[in-house]
């Protein structure tokens, strides 16, 4: 245990530091006379990251510390103008901070805000054990004199011999490398027991976490995102699952009740499991679950809770979905099962590694796409397309599915060209049949990002280099299947204008704030465009004359909530765009700001109920 | 370097190396000026088309100009490559953006480009 809490404080160590490092390079730029509301802006974000970073892994001095300063800042986030006389108490509050974060009973966990809110100039940094590196460069040596090998006996018998003994080392070399992005689950499983104990005391109710298999390992990447689920798993567990100590001696149970997570890696997945010793779903949700076929279903839609009652705490349906939508965002699968006073499991299946990826590989249009086998059915001939509501669907075992060509649903320009094969791509629970030149078989591939310049362009999962020095695009199923559907919608809607449902902006820097509010609005039957700050959002407004309405959060980067609303208000055309904003500033001097700058609702999240913001919309839009 | 029939420079500190135009895979769906993602000894690479970016008239894009600023890596897509010189400081402004400014070189209106405004330019118009 010392070691993980050791290796951990590094970790938020290193994070924080950075955020420390970048506020002192601010308030020096101030000090020297420097204005400029980005530097302000910066240097509360900074704090802002650290502060919510303490308070989840309960630095609560910290976090208090980075409270004051926040406070004392918020003068001159509103004048602009930076009293030099602050800057000498600031560096000192940077130093307390550091010196809070080097303390020495500070168990700390890395913190997911610190990816919500990360700048693009964030650096990014990895600890690697340092037999894994040896091993890597042991691979390596071992390779190259391999190939000098290869090279003598080419042509000869042996040439056979010699390439498998190629193919098993240069696997093995891949496999290493691929091990580097890799941490246990104790890299942020250690502040968990001490959340349950935290949840549990607000309930009025006892529960104990127990945790097995810390020290399975996870993509780094998969790792960082999944703190946020588990602990509305968890919250959900003990809010939900757990019954009252009466209820629980009552039915003879012990009267602390037992939440437990446990992760073991399953071929190439790992399987995390959170379960409780509770009262299980009831059966009313149970016998919707046997006509829906699946619990997961049933739980994620809205409305409905491991318990009737719905307490304050996560635990509706929409946190679920979020919880559902991340595991499946990364490829992997989401279940749940529920023993009438045993208790409820929900299972994550995720993938082993986020780095590899196992396509189908096809062309279209002559290009090479990827397509993660996990969400290709099956390959079908497509011939006699039909005519569903004016778009053509392929018949399958008596079902209708959306049929599409590939390059089209990606944003290609130009008619698509009559193609004979089609993939059933399946995703988040829909189908579609999805049209191409040629198959070209199943490969596992290298995923390579598209870069920070390519990040906004949606539909893609990244790119691959093929042995032959091609490049695949590999595309992300989801987004592919969103494609599919409002496509069809945009033609349902041509035929019938009346029927045409609101489009609703949502801008939002926090992927996971963004998601819920998306699929709140998807769910209700808005369409939904996103963007990541007011800037984009602003781009997104002016470019889609569709949008009725824009709802925004307050802090972002680039540009925030407040100042976006201003624009909107003082451009000629979009002007009258209703403008709700929903923010976590719940006092009266921010809701009056926001009113100020010409929002006509300002909604607070604490309080953030789907019911409310789906009422305002609704009466902004008049439908 | 020559772009859309006008010339430009780029600080040769930016140039990692100049490549032949290559094989490009399109991206469907990415905003005008992208042209696609080049493989590039096993990394991949966004490609755009300088002249769309610069708002020159179109050019061939023959030529790929490795470019490197503020951590990324991108490739320019021009017409040709002219020289590698040492240029005297910008004698005007540019009211352009993506410019630090312009100057005369022999008969020829030379644009400076800024590497950091057209990198930051490019990450807005991938999004657009």
């Amino acid at each position: 245990v010392i070691d993980e809490l050791a290796e951990l404080l590094d970790v938020f160590r290193d994070e924080a530091d950075g955020r420390l490092d970048s506020l002192v390079d601010a308030v020096l730029a101030l000090e020297s006379g420097r204005s400029g509301s980005d530097l302000v802006e910066g240097l509360l974000r900074d704090l802002h990251t650290i502060k919510g970073g303490a308070a989840v892994v309960g630095l609560d001095d910290v976090a208090a510390l980075a409270h004051a300063i926040e406070d004392l800042l918020e003068p001159v986030s509103e004048t602009g103008v930076f009293p030099p006389e602050l800057a000498e108490p600031l560096l000192r509050a940077a130093d307390s901070m550091r010196a809070g974060l080097r303390g020495e009973a500070v168990p700390a966990a890395p913190v997911a805000p610190v990816a919500a809110v990360a700048p693009v100039t964030e650096t990014r940094s990895i600890r690697v054990a340092a037999e894994k590196l040896d091993r890597l460069l042991d691979l390596v040596g071992e390779s190259l004199l391999h190939q000098r090998r290869l090279e003598h006996v080419l042509g000869s018998e042996a040439a056979a011999d010699e390439l498998d003994v190629g193919e098993r080392l240069l696997g093995e070399l891949k496999d290493t490398a691929v091990g580097l992005r890799m941490l246990p689950l104790s890299a942020i499983a250690t502040a968990l027991p001490r959340a349950v104990r935290d949840i549990a005391a607000s309930e009025g109710k006892a529960a104990e976490l127990t945790v097995h298999g810390l020290e399975t390992e996870l993509d780094r990447a998969v790792l960082e995102g999944l703190t946020e689920p588990l602990v509305h798993l968890l919250r959900n567990a003990v809010a939900h699952g757990i019954e009252s100590p009466e209820e629980r001696s009552r039915k003879g149970k012990p009267s602390v009740g037992t939440v437990e997570l446990r992760a073991a890696q399953r071929g190439n997945a790992v399987e995390v499991t959170v379960s409780d010793d509770g009262a299980g779903v009831s059966e009313a949700v149970r016998e919707e679950a046997r006509r829906a076929g699946s619990l997961a279903d049933v739980l994620c839609r809205s409305g409905f809770s491991t318990a009737d009652s719905v307490s304050n705490l996560a635990g509706r349906g929409v946190g679920l979905d979020a919880v559902r939508s991340f595991v499946e965002g990364l490829g992997g699968s989401f279940e749940v099962r529920s023993e009438p006073e045993q208790g409820t499991e929900f299972i994550l299946l995720l993938p082993l590694a986020l780095a590899l990826l196992e396509v189908l590989l096809v062309e279209s249009d002559g290009n090479v796409y990827g397509i993660p086998l996990a969400s290709v059915s099956e390959a079908v001939d497509v011939h006699e397309p039909v005519s569903l509501g004016g778009r053509p669907h392929l018949r399958l075992r008596g079902e209708a599915l959306p049929l599409a060509g590939l390059a089209q649903l990606l944003g290609a320009s130009g008619p698509s060209k009559p193609a004979s094969v089609g993939i059933v791509v399946a995703a988040a629970g829909r189908s579609a049949a999805v049209t191409c030149d040629t198959l070209l078989g199943q490969e596992e591939v290298v995923v390579k990002p598209l870069g920070p310049l390519l990040a906004a362009v949606e539909g893609y999962l990244g790119a691959a280099v093929l042995g032959d020095g091609r490049v695949a695009l590999l595309v992300d199923p989801a987004s592919l299947l969103r494609g599919a559907v409002s496509g069809t919608a945009r033609r349902a809607a041509a035929s019938a204008p009346a029927q045409r449902s609101p489009k609703v902006l949502v801008v939002e820097d926090s992927v996971t704030v963004r998601e819920l509010q998306r699929s709140i609005l998807e769910t209700a039957g808005y369409r939904t465009v996103t963007a990541r700050h007011g800037r984009e959002g602003l781009e997104r407004l002016l470019a889609d004359t569709e949008i009725e309405l824009v709802v925004t959060d307050v802090e972002m980067p680039e540009l925030d909530g407040l100042e976006l609303t201003r624009l909107i208000r003082a451009h000629p055309e979009r002007g009258n765009t209703p403008v709700v904003i929903v923010t976590s500033c719940a006092d009266d001097a921010a809701r009056e700001r926001g009113l100020v700058a010409g929002a006509d609702a300002y909604m607070v999240k604490q309080g953030f109920e789907q019911e409310a913001l789906l009422e305002t919309v609704q009466r902004l839009v008049g439908r | 370097m020559r772009v859309g029939g006008e010339t430009y420079a780029l600080p040769v500190e930016n140039v990692a190396e100049i490549v032949e135009c290559g094989a490009i895979a399109p991206l469907p769906g990415a905003a005008g000026g992208v042209i696609g993602v080049r493989n590039l000894r096993a990394q991949v690479l966004p490609v755009f088309d300088l002249a769309a970016v610069l708002g020159a008239p179109s050019g061939t894009s023959a030529v790929l100009v490795i470019a490197e600023a503020a951590g990324n890596r991108v490739a320019l897509g021009v017409d040709a490559v002219l020289d590698v010189a040492e240029l005297e400081a910008a004698s005007e402004a540019s009211d352009l953006p993506f410019l630090s400014g312009t100057l005369l070189d022999g008969d020829s209106l030379v644009g400076i480009i800024d590497p950091d405004r057209l990198f930051a330019a490019l990450a807005q118009r991938a999004a657009a």
